[in-house]
């Protein structure tokens, strides 16, 4: 659905966007993540037809950028990192004006802005001042027009930020609603752990260059991580050690943290923590609980070991920047 | 506790205490700006031009060395008196722009509420701005002082008009920026400033005394008050109309330069304290409600531009409920632009009803103008007549490049303009927008114009044919204002930069381009070069429109037996012209301007996508 090829943007000496190659797939929420003035927001702005490329080139649904601004535009929806909004407009006012400007029947508009209001939970403001709605609401009311003409395509730039817990969380849901309904989202965001839990694939960007797109798992190989497992037994857990370590699939076994019974009530002995690290390629949750109760030892819970985006984002992250 | 620091004498002493950190920070930054420089040489620049035309005319180009020597002292007084005027009206000018944006800026960028977080006190913000900015003005007029200097050697000058006129410049700057900074804390754009501070200063300085004038002439005659008693009258109210009025300070000390022995109306001393204590007023007034914004500003009511917002705020300080919902929600009908430009007030932080107001207010003034004129019996003058329609056409001209100018500007600075331009309008639905939008600002100005000449063209007093070279005047200068307006206003990112562009396009067109074309031809010795640029002024055009078609004689002329006295107005060429051939004239010369002004509407598209952000 998005395809960027080559793709470079330059302000004078500043090369903002170097070369940088993206796919994203039809349906998908592709998350895209980098510091500040890494080039997300540039990129954004030439997918949305606002700003030109100085090489490459960007399709929207098999449509260049370029060439076919106006008909991009009708497929995407963009919601910038800022709420640009009409003074003594009101808020059906300013919906109804961009449904106008997308080209929507003035006999159908009505219903489609009740609808986005209604998904966006703006009923109640419908009648307020755009200019006096609060810095989550406007969030909220950017998120409304952007749905206004059902685009194929929303881009999104950071549309969390300013919002309140509770707002984050059904922002969230809406995303993952839109997601259902077959759009396709790109959305950066600053606060990793939100687009860990909403986007299939992730894209890090840094001084204009990609330094890795794929999903949350594909970046563990990329980083050479190897797979590791939490083990919880009973008992001080150096026969768990013994047996554990013995095995061809692991690379190492550590004793975390050794606990005393909190009760001392019968079959409630002190608890130890294992970290388990397989070797490269290796991963095998079975064979360790297998292992460990045909060896007699109490297993308590097995948890393999997340890798959180925060961490992939800091270690791919980390070095680049001089 | 041990004290942090200690002051010493000098840092007690310092200005600086008196307006704190922000004017430092000022000053530096201005040091910074690149317009600074430039504002510096264009006020050079264009001192140097007037001063060249004015010796030009003074002093002939060419003859024998005596008589050039018989003319140094003449050429003195005059050169010095445009140097004073130029320098009185530059200078409250510049102190408007420059302070147009003082407070407001510091709103936009949101520094303002975090300023208040400081030490920093009402009086340290407001005399930081004023003082810092006014320094810059004290800079251009300390550029002239050497030009003055050695003009002076040429004769006839006293130091006593130099410094008078020094002081009621500096005064009436102090005045006129005082009061752009009161008004950039109400308005969040510079061109609202601008607008608001020059309306105010016209309104004291023009419309208040010819009120004045007016009603004591209709008193007066109404009374059946003899001349001598009206001639007593006017010297004691003479002097203080004078006094408390800049413009008729400096002509009244310049024409005391001219005629030494004439009878004085004016005291030096009086008007400076006046003009003082009313920039201490406003400046009072200034440092009250700068605070009361910061504040609102801190606590998260972002949009202090507005006074309706304001009110609103009065009501209530939360945002949520400042929000009204008194008005029916309206739907979008035809094009989207030209509604949401339909929509807007006529003045932004105005409501139309204010706005209507203000109309209503325009036309009853005017009656009352045509009353008094009635009265004393004007209304069948040419003069009369012209000066309306000058009016009407220099007032329609501003309005209508200040609102092509900020068109898009105010989107950029609002943000929605990235949002627009991500629709799939064209650019040319998106110009044509614009377009309306400013030509709906114009239209009450353009309508008071066509009701004056329709009216007195009915009345007997305008000749018909008045009515279509008018109408074909508006037309080229709507077009080519817009189309101009629209071009910067795409071209630029912040609304002062436009509305400065633009008016600098028009001053240089009809302000520099007949001074150079004067000086070309005083130069190559032929008068007809002016002349025939002058053909393509508005307001030369309109006086010779209003000349030939107006007066009791014309009015009731036939079409063909119109004439139209172009030696008048041009002071050269034919004698007249009859209708057909200044038709003819008029229709290339707006045909000109509307291809000038389509070439720039073209323009505009061609860089409505550029400089987005």
């Amino acid at each position: 659905m998005i395809e960027i090829k080559k793709l470079t943007k330059t302000f004078g000496s500043l090369v903002a966007v170097d070369h940088l190659d993206l796919f994203i797939g039809a349906g998908d929420i592709f998350g895209f993540i980098g510091p500040n003035g890494a080039g997300k927001t540039t990129t954004m702005r030439i997918l949305v037809t606002l700003l030109e490329p100085t090489y490459g080139a960007a399709f929207i649904d098999g449509l260049d950028v370029g060439k076919k601004g106006k008909e991009v535009r009708r497929r995407v929806g963009y919601m910038p990192d800022f709420m640009g909004v009409y003074d003594d407009l009101k808020v059906f006012e300013y919906l109804e004006f961009f449904a106008a400007a997308f080209g929507i029947e003035y006999a159908k508009r009505k219903a489609i802005v009740d609808g986005v209001l209604e998904l966006t939970d703006l009923v109640s403001k419908q009648d307020a001042l755009v200019d006096s709605l609060s810095r989550g609401m406007q969030q909220r009311l950017g998120l409304a027009r952007v749905l206004i003409h059902d685009p194929k395509v929303l881009i999104l730039d950071e549309p969390a930020s300013g919002l309140d817990p509770r707002a984050r969380i059904e922002m969230r849901e809406l995303l993952r609603e839109l997601k259902r309904m077959g759009k396709t989202i790109m959305i950066s965001s600053h606060i990793l752990s939100e687009l860990e839990e909403i986007c299939d694939r992730i894209g890090i960007i840094e001084h204009g260059k990609l330094v890795f797109s794929g999903t949350l798992e594909e970046i563990r190989p990329r980083l050479g991580l190897q797979s590791k497992v939490r083990v919880k037994v009973l008992g001080e857990g150096i026969r768990a050690m013994e047996l554990l370590s013995v095995l061809p699939q692991i690379q190492s076994v550590e004793v975390m943290a050794s606990q005393p019974s909190s009760s001392g009530l019968s079959g409630e002995g002190p608890g130890s923590t294992l970290l388990v690290t397989f070797k490269e390629g290796q991963m095998a949750d079975g064979l360790i609980a297998r292992t460990l109760v045909n060896g007699g030892v109490d297993l308590l819970s097995l948890q393999p070991e997340q890798l959180k985006l925060d961490d992939a984002f800091l270690q791919l992250t980390k070095g680049i920047v001089h | 506790m041990q004290p942090i620091q200690t002051t010493s004498l000098v840092e007690y002493l310092s200005p600086l205490r008196l307006v704190g950190p922000l004017a430092v920070k000022e000053l530096r930054v201005a040091s910074r700006r690149r317009r600074q420089y430039a504002l510096r040489f264009l006020y050079i620049a264009a001192l140097t031009a007037f001063v060249g035309v004015v010796w030009l005319g003074v002093v002939p180009y060419e003859g024998n060395a005596s008589l050039v020597q018989s003319r140094m002292a003449a050429a003195g007084q005059r050169i010095v008196t445009t140097i004073v005027f130029f320098q009185f009206f530059a200078m409250q000018i510049l102190a408007i722009v420059l302070l147009s944006s003082a407070v407001s800026d510091e709103i936009y960028h949101r520094t303002l509420g975090i300023l208040m977080t400081t030490p920093i006190n009402s009086l340290q913000i407001v005399m930081g701005k004023l003082l810092s900015r006014l320094l810059q003005l004290i800079l251009l007029l300390a550029l002239s002082l050497p030009m003055l200097a050695i003009v002076r050697v040429l004769g006839g000058v006293p130091w006593g008009y130099l410094l008078s006129s020094l002081c009621i410049t500096l005064t009436a700057a102090i005045f006129a920026g005082s009061l752009s900074l009161l008004f950039s804390i109400r308005n969040r754009h510079a061109y609202g400033v601008i607008i608001r501070t020059m309306f105010t200063l016209a309104c004291l300085y023009f419309v208040l005394p010819a009120l004045f004038g007016f009603t004591a002439a209709y008193l007066f005659s109404r009374a059946g008050v003899n001349l001598g008693s009206r001639a007593g009258a006017m010297m004691v109210l003479g002097p203080i109309v004078v006094s408390l009025n800049p413009i008729s300070s400096m002509a009244a000390i310049t024409s005391r330069m001219f005629s030494p022995s004439g009878p004085s109306m004016f005291s030096l001393s009086v008007h400076c304290a006046f003009m003082l204590s009313l920039s201490a007023l406003v400046l009072g007034r200034a440092m009250t409600i700068v605070r009361r914004v910061a504040l609102r500003q801190a606590v998260g009511i972002a949009d202090c531009g507005s006074r309706i917002a304001d009110l609103r705020g009065k009501a209530n300080p939360q945002s949520e409920i400042r929000n009204p919902k008194s008005g029916s929600v309206r739907r979008v009908v035809g094009p989207p632009l030209v509604w949401k430009e339909l929509r807007a007030p006529f003045i932004q932080g105005i409501d139309s009803r204010n706005s209507y107001i203000g109309l209503a207010m325009a036309i009853v003034g005017l009656v009352f103008t045509y009353l008094v004129g009635a009265q004393s019996k004007s209304l069948t003058e040419d003069f009369t007549h012209i000066t309306y329609v000058m009016l009407f056409v220099f007032i329609g001209g501003l309005i209508n490049i200040v609102f092509s100018a900020t068109r898009i500007t105010t989107e950029k600075e609002s943000q929605a303009w990235p949002l627009l331009l991500a629709t799939p309008l064209s650019d040319w639905d998106i110009l044509l927008g614009k377009a309306v939008s400013a030509f709906r600002r114009c239209l009450p100005i353009w309508g008071l114009l066509a009701g004056h000449v329709l009216l007195f063209t009915l009345a007997g007093y305008i000749h018909p044919v008045a009515v279509f070279h008018l109408l074909a005047l508006v037309t080229w200068l709507t077009c080519f204002l817009t189309g101009s307006g629209l071009y910067f206003s795409a071209r630029f990112a912040r609304t002062t930069s436009a509305v400065v562009a633009s008016f600098a396009l028009v001053i240089g067109l009809w302000v520099i381009g007949p001074i150079l074309a004067g000086l070309m031809g005083v130069m190559g010795g032929k008068n007809d070069v002016l002349a025939t640029y002058l053909w393509s002024h508005p307001a030369v055009q309109t006086q010779l429109i209003m000349t030939g078609a107006t007066g009791a004689q014309n009015a009731g002329t036939s079409w063909r037996s119109l004439r139209y006295a172009t030696a008048a107005v041009f002071h050269t060429g034919r004698e007249e012209m009859n209708v057909g051939r200044v038709t003819c004239l008029l229709m290339a010369i707006a045909v000109a301007y509307i291809l000038a002004g389509l070439f720039f509407f073209w323009r505009a598209k061609c860089c409505l996508r550029r400089r987005i952000f």
